[in-house]
């Protein structure tokens, strides 16, 4: 699970983060929603170590982010908004560098990242230079290196942003099954279709504060996945409808 | 398209805003950091060029003590010229900014905001020029140095200009022709594509500790078209050239002694592994502005390895140049060739160590490290010239005071 508490955070004069806590359970997905400015990324970026957060405490699986950082990141995966890379090594070498760093058995990892690259529609592009990489297929890539080792937590913030149809619903289909094994999702987006149809849970960022926190009964029923119109262009596709 | 006024006014602004955004980039420890480099700078080349104008003030009088110091000042603006178009070529390959082309503006507007970029650089001589004026204080009328002060900053300017001038003149020619075009849009036009390079196959995924998966990585990166590749052909080259010094013949017309020619070799083989360690440490700050900050600190590293991976590259190369200079300097006596290894050895680990340090602490702000790095190494170089084994007073003092920071690490963020 992931905690957080009392987490705040300026930048200048400007309070991004002003005491917020949340908690997302093992097994969860949680939606994170917000206009732009609301302190989305900047919650999931300090969430996900990559800022220090100026009060307040995160917790990864039970393991202070900020006393224990590696143990914690062990623990975490991150899907930031405009991914980066080493643009010079190919998909593949990137994986395989992720995977020995975080201890992971070879075989069994190049075999996840290969299921993933078929689902998620990179087959045939694994061994090319990151750097020549479209939007869309550097987020696909951003999104397999932070499940590839089945992290008990994951960030997401926009992670479907720029996914085509078929590949979008490979990666719901992953999130729920990574949640079906116990994983705390935090999932940051704009599209509010995705968060009704993926999470159990909402939470409204406004102004740095939690302004309000919905479960699955306030929304209602979602409409059906896939939608008619995905329907009509998987046909067109070639693609199967997960 | 807007008239000439007002873009004129709109660059004014941007300029203005991007010098205030960056001055308030750089934290204030660092401020005072640069100011006591800048000073020491100052006092170096005071000490080297008061003693000089003295003599010349004696000998020659006022006249000569002016055409010494401006000769300095304009060989001061010819570098930083030479620098700022480096910078220019450089930024004009990748500028950055905005798609650039992309945008509904004049050429000749684009043009002069980049130069004004790679100006900044040249700006960098100015802070060397007051040591030499105060140098001259006294020795000739004060007039003739506000004047001299004056024609300085002109020339600075002025160097820049035809820096930037000549870097961009050299671009456009390498760009492809069109007919048409301005220069600066065929050479920007030209400038953005992909990654080169050929499919990667044969992956291995293989068990290994972190700090040797890093490693791995920054071999690779070192071989593809990166600028840590192109950072790593200089080290090796003059590592390779301090070996050859132990076999140069001595010029015949210098008629010189066994004992000369030994020394000649001793020295210019020192200075060499030095350089060679100097533009390794370079080549290890340039891997870490490869790494891209979100996945660095993303993955649970802690810094004792991320430090380590790189501190084993340092250790490696001196090792190297410790075994091929012990293998070549067989014309030494075994007691000075046991010196000249130790002190080549520990000087040449503790210069590339250096780079790492600032690569690490400053991380991602590879830039910023690559220039206190220069810096702290040219007041090693000033320290031993001044006064025996004060360089590395000062290169220890660096070691120690950048490892001091190296558990700030997990605190580091990325330039906003």
């Amino acid at each position: 699970m992931m905690s957080v508490a009392g987490l705040t955070r300026r930048y200048g004069r400007l309070l991004a983060l002003d005491e917020v806590s949340l908690e997302v359970g093992s097994g969860e997905v949680v939606g994170l929603l917000g206009a732009n400015g609301a302190g989305k990324s900047t919650l999931l970026r300090t969430a996900a170590g990559l800022q220090p957060p100026d009060s307040g405490t995160v917790l990864l699986d039970g393991i202070d982010l900020w006393r224990d950082a590696v143990e914690a990141k062990r623990r975490l995966g991150y899907i930031p908004e405009e991914p980066t890379f080493y643009d010079e090594l190919s998909a593949e070498e990137y994986l395989a560098f992720l995977a020995a760093v975080r201890g992971l058995e070879p075989g069994s990892a190049r075999r996840r990242a290969a299921e993933l690259f078929a689902r998620l529609g990179l087959v045939g592009r694994t061994d090319e230079p990151v750097g020549r990489f479209s939007h869309g297929m550097r987020k696909k890539l951003s999104f397999i290196a932070a499940v590839l080792h089945r992290p008990p937590v994951l960030l997401c913030d926009e992670a479907l942003e720029g996914f085509d149809v078929a590949a979008s619903l490979s990666a719901k289909d992953e999130l729920r099954a990574l949640a079906g094994g116990g994983c705390a999702v935090l999932f940051s987006s704009h599209v509010t279709e995705t968060i009704e149809r993926l999470c159990d849970r909402a939470v409204i960022l406004h102004r740095g504060r939690v302004a309000r926190a919905l479960r699955r009964s306030d929304w209602g029923a979602p409409q059906p996945e896939p939608s008619p119109l995905e329907r009509a262009f998987l046909s067109i596709a070639g693609a199967e409808a997960p | 398209m807007e008239p000439l006024q007002s873009q004129t006014a709109v660059l004014r602004d941007l300029h203005r805003a991007l010098v205030r955004r960056r001055f308030a980039q750089i934290e204030p420890k660092l401020r005072l950091e640069l100011a006591a480099l800048g000073l020491l700078i100052g006092a170096f080349l005071f000490w080297h060029t008061r003693v000089s104008f003295d003599g010349l003030a004696r000998s020659h009088g006022p006249l000569a003590v002016l055409e010494a110091a401006a000769g300095l000042c304009a060989l001061l603006a010819a570098l930083g010229g030479a620098l700022a178009g480096a910078r220019h070529a450089a930024r004009l390959h990748d500028p950055p900014g905005p798609p650039w082309l992309a945008l509904p503006l004049p050429p000749a507007w684009l043009a002069r905001h980049l130069a004004w970029e790679s100006r900044a650089f040249a700006l960098g001589a100015i802070a060397a020029a007051p040591g030499i004026l105060f140098a001259a204080v006294g020795l000739v009328p004060l007039w003739w140095l506000g004047l001299l002060a004056a024609a300085f900053v002109w020339m600075v300017l002025a160097g820049g200009r035809i820096g930037c001038a000549v870097a961009a003149f050299v671009m456009a020619r390498r760009a492809p022709p069109g007919p048409g075009l301005h220069p600066l849009v065929r050479t920007l036009a030209t400038a953005s594509h992909p990654v080169r390079g050929a499919p990667r196959r044969g992956v291995r995924w293989r068990t290994r500790p972190a700090w040797l998966a890093l490693c791995e990585k920054d071999l690779l990166l070192s071989l593809r078209p990166t600028s840590a590749r192109r950072r790593l052909v200089t080290p090796l080259l003059l590592g390779l050239l301090s070996l050859w010094c132990w076999a140069l013949p001595a010029p015949p017309a210098l008629a010189l002694t066994e004992a000369e020619v030994r020394a000649l070799e001793h020295v210019s083989a020192f200075a060499l592994a030095l350089v060679a360690a100097a533009t390794l440490g370079e080549w290890l700050i340039a891997l870490s502005g490869e790494d891209p900050f979100m996945v660095l600190r993303g993955l649970p590293l802690g810094v004792g390895v991320i430090w380590g991976s790189r501190a084993l590259w340092a250790m490696a190369f001196a090792a190297a140049l410790v075994l091929a200079h012990a293998a070549s300097a067989r014309p030494l006596a075994p007691e000075a060739r046991l010196v000249f290894l130790v002190w080549t050895g520990g000087a040449a680990l503790a210069i590339a160590l250096l780079g790492a340090n600032y690569g690490v602490t400053l991380f991602p702000r590879a830039e910023i490290a690559q220039r206190l790095y220069a810096l702290s190494l040219g007041l090693a170089v000033a320290g031993s010239l001044m006064i025996p084994l004060m360089g590395w007073i000062v290169l220890l003092a660096g070691l120690i005071h950048s490892a001091l920071r190296l558990p700030g690490w997990t605190r580091l963020e990325e330039p906003a």
